[in-house]
């Protein structure tokens, strides 16, 4: 099983200092976690198999640096950050693989950088928005609400969300859980769109688009608006799963990332 | 002391059941509302706050609420306006006190400023205004603003409204949540400048602010005076002996729900039902989350409520707590004159609390109830507390100097920024 080492990316002029797990063995692949912060779970575990990982957090969302969301403002200016980030760690051509929230600054990402990628893999990305098909407010759900609005299955949400048993360690992670969800809230509040659809075009990469067919956080629906609005993307859809397959159905998810990264 | 009454426009009709079934914020049906309810709810309240006016309390006071039912009040300055005028009209010395307009949720801060110096002209230089940040779910979901940046937002709207009072010249403003090519109003207020409160809910970087800026504090008691006050107000007095600022108890304001009737047992008999009725459909049947919407808490302060929520009194317990609990834990001080006097005196000077803001009219009161109770309070009851800090040897600085204040300017300097 391969180690998980913490390494640390000083970027944005010397103002950003973006904390970095990485891990595995192979051709370099970025991850970007989803707004609750990062987890490392089996998926990236999975990952590390055929890749070497590098999976930023997102400024804000480290333990013991909650403050660092407040040095970029801008959404455009969070993709400078991440673009720079991707140089100042040497990484070229990397697989890009985001989560959620992690899977619109991925589709960012390769908007604004065609050439950063030419593999890209979207898990359930936020970015765009239908009247008819509307994101769930996920920062204005209640604790009670949060497990269906996640999960399809409410045994894998138990599992999944179970905080820490010990309260002080409990605190610590509820309420960096809640920053954390707060620092994505920068970049998604009101509502998950800030242009994404306009800048789809240019993404050239090819792109695998995953999601649970059930998801209750943003409907699947949208899988098909990204494919139609990706050139070179295909869709696989995850059966009896909601917001995250890659924890929900684990082996049908990895799977299709395994076919489609080869 | 200065003693005002403070109104919110609840609605006062809402079915018996409400609270089993809704929440009093953002998505609370408006079919649960007629037309005359609406009207006469809003129009009690002017005519009360007018009354107590007339009554010769010193101040009137309301606050903004959006999209909600147990306070009517998206815009604060439009009754503080009518208020405004009939009181000069009739030659009231009453201040007129938005406690007011929130800035974390503006997205036109130059508005603000114009509507307090209009304010202040209309009243003759009357105006007492307060800042709130807004509570979550206003600023947030009924405004827009993304939760993390609703402190940010109001820091620099602050600045900028304080700024376009005060400066002779046009100036153009180039803030991270906001731009102007240039801020000119008119008008600007009649008061060099107006008191300026803020409210705060506990948190120590508000009431730092407050004491850096020579602001006054304001606190409310809806959760349970008995519970919050000694938590509060230590800690505020704590933070000011730190920075060697005097206690001078004019800068503190506290709001309590106010009940006066000829008996104790009269009282509890009288208002009852419309004690239950203000905080189980009121603050009571406000969701946890909507009042803490991620980002909108520091995370300092998140970790601090998790572990210790004490500062939100009996808030959890609201919507389903029985008549014995509100009353004992001090959502409202209820009694006779001569009870009500001697707890808010006792209230008052422990504290160090030289502005009482008391709420007389709350929930399904009646009318005719709200004005007895008017009557009795400005009767019997403030007389007894105006004097309470009259050989203390300091003077009012965050009351307008027309109505016997001293007032000091605030120690912003033009185009100070705070920390986010």
């Amino acid at each position: 099983m391969s180690e998980v080492r913490q390494e640390t990316v000083e970027l944005w002029g010397g103002k950003l200092t973006v904390a970095v797990s990485v891990a595995g063995t192979g051709p370099p692949l970025l991850y970007l976690h989803q707004a609750a912060g990062l987890a490392w779970d089996p998926f990236l575990q999975h990952l590390t198999e055929r890749h070497t990982v590098y999976a930023p957090q997102f400024p804000g969302t480290t333990l013991g640096d909650p403050y660092s969301i407040h040095v970029v403002d801008e959404l455009s200016d969070m993709v400078l950050a991440y673009e720079e980030l991707v140089r100042n760690l040497g990484l070229d051509n990397p697989v890009v693989v985001g989560q959620s929230f992690g899977g619109m600054l991925a589709a960012e990402l390769a908007a604004h950088f065609p050439s950063l990628t030419d593999r890209l893999v979207l898990l359930a990305p936020l970015g765009l928005w239908r009247d008819d098909a509307p994101v769930t407010n996920l920062l204005a759900a209640s604790a009670e609400q949060l497990p269906g609005i996640l999960f399809h299955n409410p045994e894998v949400a138990k599992v999944a969300m179970a905080m820490p048993e010990d309260p002080e360690t409990a605190v610590v992670a509820a309420s960096q859980m809640v920053w954390s969800l707060g620092c994505a809230g920068k970049f998604i509040w009101p509502i998950p769109d800030r242009g994404l659809r306009r800048r789809l075009h240019r993404i050239t990469s090819s792109t695998l688009i995953v999601w649970g067919r059930q998801d209750a956080f943003v409907p699947s629906r949208y899988a098909s608006d990204f494919a139609d609005l990706i050139a070179h993307s295909k869709v696989a859809m995850i059966e009896q799963s909601g917001h995250l397959p890659q924890v929900e159905q684990f082996d049908q998810t990895a799977a299709a990332v395994d076919e489609f990264l080869g | 002391m200065k003693v005002s009454i403070f109104g919110q426009a609840a609605y006062r009709y809402l079915p018996d059941d409400f609270a089993q079934h809704h929440d009093s914020v953002c998505d609370t049906p408006y079919s649960l509302v007629t037309k005359d309810g609406m009207y006469a709810s809003v129009r009690h309240l002017i005519d009360e706050l007018l009354f107590g006016a007339r009554c010769g309390l010193d101040g009137v006071s309301i606050t903004e609420h959006g999209q909600s039912s147990y306070d009517v009040m998206p815009n604060p300055n439009v009754v503080a306006g009518a208020l405004a005028y009939v009181t000069e009209a009739e030659g009231l010395p009453v201040a007129v006190y938005p406690m007011g307009r929130s800035l974390g949720k503006s997205r036109e801060p130059v508005k603000v400023a114009e509507e307090y110096a209009l304010l202040d002209v209309m009243s003759g230089g009357r105006l007492v205004a307060g800042f709130p940040v807004g509570l979550s779910y206003d600023a947030s979901i009924n405004n827009g603003v993304p939760p993390i940046e609703v402190r940010g937002r109001f820091n620099e709207n602050l600045d900028l409204v304080l700024r376009a009072w005060r400066d002779q010249i046009p100036f153009a403003f180039n803030g991270k949540h906001i731009q102007y090519p240039q801020v000119n109003i008119w008008p600007r207020p009649l008061q060099e400048q107006p008191p300026v409160w803020l409210t705060g809910i506990g948190n120590p970087a508000t009431m730092q602010q407050v004491l850096e800026r020579g602001f006054g504090f304001n606190f409310f008691g809806f959760a349970g005076s008995k519970l919050t006050a000694q938590r509060i107000f230590p800690r505020f007095w704590e933070l000011a002996e730190q920075s060697n600022i005097p206690r001078n108890p004019y800068r503190v304001g506290f709001l309590q729900n106010v009940a006066v009737a000829d008996t104790d047992a009269e009282a509890e008999r009288l208002y009852g039902k419309h004690i239950e009725y203000a905080f189980h459909t009121g603050l009571g049947a406000i969701p946890a989350e909507k009042l803490s919407l991620p980002g909108g808490i520091d995370i300092r302060g998140v970790q601090a409520l998790l572990k210790d929520p004490a500062d939100f009194g009996m808030y959890a317990q609201m919507r389903t707590a029985s008549l014995r609990d509100l009353i004992d834990n001090g959502t409202v001080v209820v009694g006779s004159a001569a009870t009500v006097r001697d707890q808010l005196t006792e209230l008052c000077q422990q504290h160090g609390i030289g502005n009482l803001h008391a709420m007389l009219s709350f929930g399904s009161m009646p009318p005719e109830l709200a004005k007895g109770n008017i009557k009795l309070f400005a009767e019997q009851v403030a007389p007894h507390l105006r004097k309470l800090w009259s050989d203390s040897g300091f003077e009012h600085h965050w009351w307008p100097e027309r109505l016997g204040g001293k007032p000091a300017p605030a120690t912003a300097k033009p185009g100070e920024k705070v920390s986010v």
